[in-house]
């Protein structure tokens, strides 16, 4: 089997955000195939562990902490009398160039030989650059919100300055992509992200756990206040049901508060971050994610996964393509208390409803397993260049 | 059925919610739910299921079996549509407030109680509150109404509200219903489009809220489609022209007749857009009838006059309609989707594009002007090496009825604004020369040239065929193909040199805009020129300018001269664009124009002499002098004898640069009197005859010499000089120049040759075409009434060159193919046609026939001795002399 040289490029290898969490999973099932990866990482954060395995080379362009400006003008900034910023853009400016040359370097180590450059965000595109005329270079670039979640932020500018001539853009849902195409990107297409797992729980089974689950930071963005409302406002007709909400983050005493006042501490519990997610989502009966925006939701993926049904907000123009609307789960509008909780009561309350949504669920998950995902990959590094993945040939 | 014994059971609640349902299992619970939950007491439901034959019944009853305000209705045969149910509904209820809810859709929390309250507050007939749509959650015609809150107004003063034809987010007065008689129309679909269109004008006023009451469930690729969204039926069409009539009817009947161009407005813009949007999926026969009934519809309520103000896609669609032309109406929907029409459609008149129809009518251009041209470009197998970028390419003007469409392409450096021109190379392929560029980005663009108009087409990303990344390099520079944030195509190139990177990095801002010095430079000179402004006049300094430095030439060029004889004290300066391409006798100081030098002799220099204007530039003082030689005797109309007036933003800059001069020079009384009056202006002329023409009248040698060794012509071969005007209302005059060129070129005698003399602006365009031997390029050169002295003949057009040429007595011919065009566009002072000093030739081949047929001109001789006498009667070499006199003795 031909071996293939990968490089994922990130902004910090050891973040512990959706996108690393995707990118080591991907990396660890392209090392099992024999394939040699590396990682690119603009930044690093101090003593903090990562989801890569341990033996996959990290390579950081900043090693002494310096952390890129946004590019500045010197002109305006000059005449303003600003010096301070003048300087750091100087800074950044010859920080840029000298950096540039190292990560040059490092790619003149593979030589002649075929490398797949996987930008996991558009940040360090500005290091990267010049390599997209290197005609063994094939530059994947990936975005992982939604557009209309990126809208006004200096990311969708450096998707528009950065993406326009990578080899493909890969963006999470159909509606993304359908989105930049019509923004003349001809390179655009979707990628879904894998599942880390997919195992299916009986329908019953988890019914019969009277548990609903979200996971995710405690931030604003993710608004488990919604979702506790919601539980408590519904809680009276569902008195056997419990809601476990599982992360960790800034929000949590006030979480915890509202918990209180609620006089909802017997039902909902914050169960702080957990490392077994699969367990976690098993012991539940449906998932329910209450965010203001976000991208391709794992955690919608990995609840189906299991075969729980979601209820989602409509956050994201991709949440339509994971949850089906009165088919494997529910879509409610963002921030609407009431009718997140009529839907929340009307999944406990009916069973039959909810064994039916189960199966969909799982069924609906396969688009996203490990394996059809890898195999996708594969063809793609094929259709840019690469050769055909062998063993991926047997298995088809 | 037994409906009158449920009534009596409660006393009358103040709102009554009327829901229908027919089908809606998967929802139904949903609505009841968001109405159950309300947080306002005060209200029955009544839930009217339209005989479905799902679950929906069986939901509703066990949904309201424990809720004493909910009522069910079953109707035992469907009714097909909304109105019956919703008419039953309103039969079963006695509330106060009126609302209604469809069963697929929901309420928010308090829809209700902000509905009562908003109708109790103003006193309304009614009420509307926002309704949000599930597939984007964006709000119903937010911006255009529903962004304010809006009270008693009338649909008479705000008919906008047309475009919100929904009946559901409204509550209403039962009271206004009753008064009224209004109900929904039973037996048809869109009951809205009536049932609304009528209560916006029955009402005294209503009011709007901007908060969100309903939510409006699109469901995307659903299996079903409601009622009135399966368009591609015929009967849905028609069903909608039935209730747009019997609203129309309904205005005729209540005297509202006034406000049916409202109404036709919104059933354009809405109603009919979504059909015509669907046009291409529909099938033979449906646009048979689709075609019949809406000629037969617009003719019942509209003129075409309807469709005038509309956006240019919509306004010829629709006229197309109106006049029946299906053939047409069909052309043009492919003509915007890019497939091909049946026969050329687009033709140009006069400057302007439109659509053409073969019906019968003289005001069709007024409804089918284009503007939206349509262009197919197709780029594939792009090479960039260091030397060249070619391409193989597309183009195409689309179903254009005049074939003589020329397309030719350029790169425009974006900073420094440079051009390169494409030549044709092998196998048909575009060849750019990348020898000689500069940093800075270079953008393709595709020029489409048509009967004197010229499109530009700059080069987006989707148009290439496979864009590949390539960058090549050699020692000083870096090529790439580069695409922007905006999807444009360019060459990227970059210096590679450390101290070509430092100054590109430091000029290309400057270079762009050359108006705009670098940070530094412009607070120096702010505190210099304040400075400058307190220093004293000089009394002999004498600042001259010709054509905006762009050349050394014309009077001011002769003034000088002549005071380098007669004034050697003074002080001379000039100011060019280039200074250093310029070489002058004497020793005048030269400027770069524009600088801070030459600010400072515009400043303190007593005296300026100059052909165009440079009274804008800094404020003239008072004791200084300002001799404005003009540039030729007018033809062409100028000023206020204009046949449009100009601007008053232009007029003003007029009067700036007029209320400056001091003195004005004119060639003849002819002039003088067009001067005055065109210009309005009152200060002094001296009528001396053109100081550039003194050279024309004493015709030194000496130059004569030095010219024909500049050009190497060699003795005996005779000389003609084409000197066509630019025409800036035709960038395509260039073309239809190198194509005379070659005319010329291959028809003139091999004993002469060709001077070609083109505006400034053209002529560094013409130096990048090769040019046949027997043409030499002298648009570059300095002064032209040096080139007048070696030429034989003259081939001119509009020119005042025709006026100082005619001194020399030697033959004019004047090739004015467009003299009808330019006639109508720019007018001139006297019949050209009848006062011409030689043949007037409408094509290239006719001025030929004179240039081989020199004894043929001799007819013109006592033509061009009566035009060298009414227009340089006091020509005498010695204008110099008299201005000089005038001003400095």
């Amino acid at each position: 089997m031909p071996k293939k040289n990968i490089v994922f490029m990130l902004n910090e290898y050891n973040g512990h955000g959706g996108a690393q969490r995707v990118a080591s999973i991907l990396a660890d099932e392209f090392i099992q195939d024999g394939h040699s990866v590396a990682i690119l990482s603009i930044n690093e954060q101090p003593n903090e562990p990562s989801y890569f395995s341990s033996d996959i080379p990290v390579h950081v362009v900043h090693q002494n902490g310096y952390r890129a400006t946004l590019p500045k003008a010197i002109s305006t900034n000059l005449k303003a009398l600003r010096f301070k910023t003048v300087n750091a853009e100087l800074k950044r400016r010859r920080q840029l160039v000298k950096r540039r040359k190292e990560v040059e370097a490092f790619f003149d180590a593979y030589g002649n030989e075929e490398v797949f450059v996987i930008a996991v965000q558009v940040w360090g595109m500005q290091w990267i650059e010049p390599l997209m005329y290197r005609p063994n270079i094939k530059i994947i670039g990936q975005s992982h919100e939604s557009y209309l979640a990126s809208k006004d932020s200096h990311r969708y500018k450096r998707i528009l300055k950065y993406y326009r001539q990578v080899a493909k853009f890969l963006l999470l849902t159909q509606k993304d992509a359908a989105h930049f195409e019509s923004q003349g990107f001809s390179n655009a297409a979707v990628m879904y992200n894998p599942t880390p797992f997919r195992k299916q729980i009986e329908p019953q089974e988890l019914y019969s756990h009277k548990t609903i689950v979200s996971t995710g930071r405690l931030v604003d963005g993710k608004a488990f206040d919604v979702l506790i409302e919601a539980f408590a406002h519904a809680s009276k007709e569902l008195p056997d049901w419990k809601l476990h909400i599982y992360g960790d983050g800034p929000e949590k005493k006030s979480l915890q508060t509202l918990i209180k006042i609620l006089g909802m501490e017997d039902r909902i519990s914050l169960k702080g971050q957990t490392k077994d997610i699969q367990g976690a989502l098993s012991a539940s009966s449906f998932f329910v994610l209450s965010s203001k925006a976000e991208g391709l939701p794992m955690s919608l993926i990995e609840a189906q996964s299991c075969g729980l049904p979601c209820i989602s907000t409509d956050c994201a123009p991709g949440i339509r393509e994971i949850v089906s609307d009165y088919n494997n789960g529910y879509v409610t509008p963002v921030d609407d208390v009431p009718l997140l909780s009529r839907q929340i009561k009307r999944l406990a309350q009916d069973q039959e409803t909810f064994l039916k949504f189960s199966e969909h669920s799982f069924e609906s998950s396969a688009r996203f397993d490990k394996e059809y995902i890898k195999s996708q990959w594969y063809d793609l590094f094929e259709e840019l260049g690469g050769q055909k993945n062998e063993q991926q040939h047997h298995e088809a | 059925m037994n409906n009158n014994t449920m009534k009596h059971d409660l006393p009358s609640p103040k709102l009554s919610v009327v829901v229908i349902a027919f089908n809606n299992e998967l929802y139904v619970e949903e609505a009841l739910e968001s109405l159950h939950e309300q947080t306002f007491d005060d209200m029955e439901v009544v839930v009217v299921n339209d005989k479905s034959t799902d679950r929906t019944g069986e939901l509703i009853d066990r949904f309201i079996a424990d809720k004493p305000k909910f009522k069910a209705v079953h109707l035992e045969v469907n009714s097909g549509g909304c109105s019956t149910p919703r008419n039953t509904g309103i039969a079963h209820t006695t509330g106060q407030y009126v609302m209604f809810l469809d069963g697929d859709d929901w309420y928010t929390i308090d829809a209700c109680e902000k509905m009562v309250a908003a109708i109790e507050r103003t006193d309304s007939d009614f009420v509307g509150g926002q309704v949000i749509r599930t597939n984007n959650y964006e709000i119903w015609y937010h911006r255009q109404i529903y962004n304010t809150e809006r009270t008693n107004i009338n649909i008479r003063e705000f008919s906008m509200m047309l475009f919100d034809s929904l009946s559901v987010n409204k509550i209403y007065k039962r009271s206004f219903l009753d008064k009224n008689k209004l109900r929904f129309p039973e037996g048809i679909h869109y009951e809205d489009v009536v049932f609304t269109g009528k209560a916006y004008f029955l009402a005294d006023s209503f009011s709007i809220i901007p908060e969100p009451v309903y939510y409006w469930r699109v469901v995307e690729n659903a299996d079903v489609k409601s009622i009135t969204n399966r368009r591609h039926e015929f009967d849905n069409f028609k069903n909608r022209i039935v209730a747009h009539r019997l609203f129309d009817q309904f205005l005729r009947d209540n005297g509202d007749i006034l406000y049916q161009a409202n109404k036709n407005n919104k059933f354009l813009r809405h109603d009919l857009k979504l059909y015509t949007n669907d046009y291409l999926e529909f099938d033979e026969e449906y646009k048979s009838k689709f075609h019949a009934l809406i000629y037969e519809y617009m003719h019942e309520v509209m003129d075409a006059y309807a469709f005038i103000r509309l956006p240019e896609k919509e306004r010829i669609m629709y006229y197309l309609l109106y006049i029946g032309d299906k053939e047409g109406f069909q052309d043009y929907i492919s003509y915007k989707n890019g497939l091909p029409t049946s026969v050329p459609r687009i033709y140009a008149e006069g400057g302007s594009y439109y659509f053409k129809t073969f019906m019968e009518g003289n005001l069709h251009e007024k409804f089918l002007r284009v503007e939206d041209l349509e262009f197919t470009i197709s780029i594939h197998d792009l090479e960039l090496t260091n030397d060249t970028f070619s391409f193989n390419g597309q183009s195409s003007m689309e179903s254009i009825e005049n074939s003589e469409v020329y397309y030719f392409w350029t790169l425009k450096n974006r900073q420094t604004k440079a051009l390169v021109y494409s030549k044709a190379g092998a196998d048909g392929r575009t060849v750019f020369s990348l020898r000689d560029v500069t940093p800075g980005n270079y953008y393709l663009f595709l020029h489409v040239s048509h009967q004197g108009t010229l499109h530009r087409i700059l080069v987006k990303k989707p148009v290439i065929e496979h864009l590949p990344n390539i960058r090549v390099k050699d020692s000083s520079l870096s090529k790439q193909f580069f695409v922007n944030n905006k999807n444009s195509f360019a060459i990227k190139v970059l210096p590679l040199r450390k101290k070509d990177q430092a100054r590109w990095l430091l000029h290309r801002g400057k270079i762009a805009d050359p108006n705009n010095p670098g940070i530094l430079e412009k607070t120096f000179s702010g505190y210099a020129k304040k400075f400058f402004k307190k220093l004293s006049l000089r009394p002999n300094w004498v600042l001259f300018e010709s054509h905006m430095g762009k050349q050394y030439s014309d009077s001011p060029k002769y003034i000088y001269e002549e005071m380098l004889k007669t004034h050697p004290n003074y002080k001379f300066i000039w100011s060019f664009e280039n200074p250093d391409a310029v070489e002058l006798p004497g020793k005048a100081i030269k400027v770069k124009r524009k600088s801070l030098k030459h600010f400072y002799y515009l400043i303190r220099s007593k005296f300026w002499v100059d052909n165009q204007g440079i009274a804008h530039l800094v404020r003239k003082k008072k004791d200084q002098v300002y001799v404005q030689t003009w540039h030729g005797t007018p033809l062409k109309r100028m000023g206020y004898d204009q046949k449009k007036l100009p601007s008053a933003e232009e007029l003003a800059k007029l009067k700036v640069q007029t209320n400056a001069w001091n003195y004005f020079v004119s060639p003849n009384p002819y002039s003088t009197e067009i001067f005055r009056r065109a210009f309005r202006y009152v200060g002094e002329i001296i009528e001396s005859g053109y100081p550039r023409n003194d050279i024309l009248i004493t015709q030194p040698q000496d130059v004569v010499k030095k010219v024909r060794n500049h050009f190497r012509i060699p003795e005996g071969k005779k000389v003609t000089l084409f000197a066509p005007t630019f025409r800036d209302w035709d960038p395509n005059s260039f073309q239809k120049t190198l194509r005379d060129i070659q005319t010329l070129s291959k028809s003139v005698n091999e004993n002469s040759v060709v001077l070609l003399r083109l505006h400034y602006l053209l002529s560094s365009r013409i130096s990048n075409q090769d040019l046949p031997p027997n043409i030499i390029n002298a648009s570059t050169y300095q002064d032209i009434s040096e080139l007048y002295l070696i030429s034989d003949n003259l081939v001119t057009d509009y020119s005042s060159v025709m006026f100082d040429y005619a001194l020399l007595k030697r033959p004019i011919i004047l090739y004015t193919y467009d003299l009808e065009e330019y006639l109508s566009r720019r007018g001139t002072y006297f019949d050209l046609v009848k006062k011409a000093p030689g043949p007037v030739c409408g094509d290239i081949e006719e001025v030929v026939f004179y240039l081989n047929n020199s004894q043929s001109l001799n007819e013109y001789n006592e033509a061009l001795n009566r035009f060298s006498s009414e227009f340089g009667s006091i020509e005498d070499g010695q204008a110099s002399r008299k201005v000089i006199s005038r001003v400095f003795d």
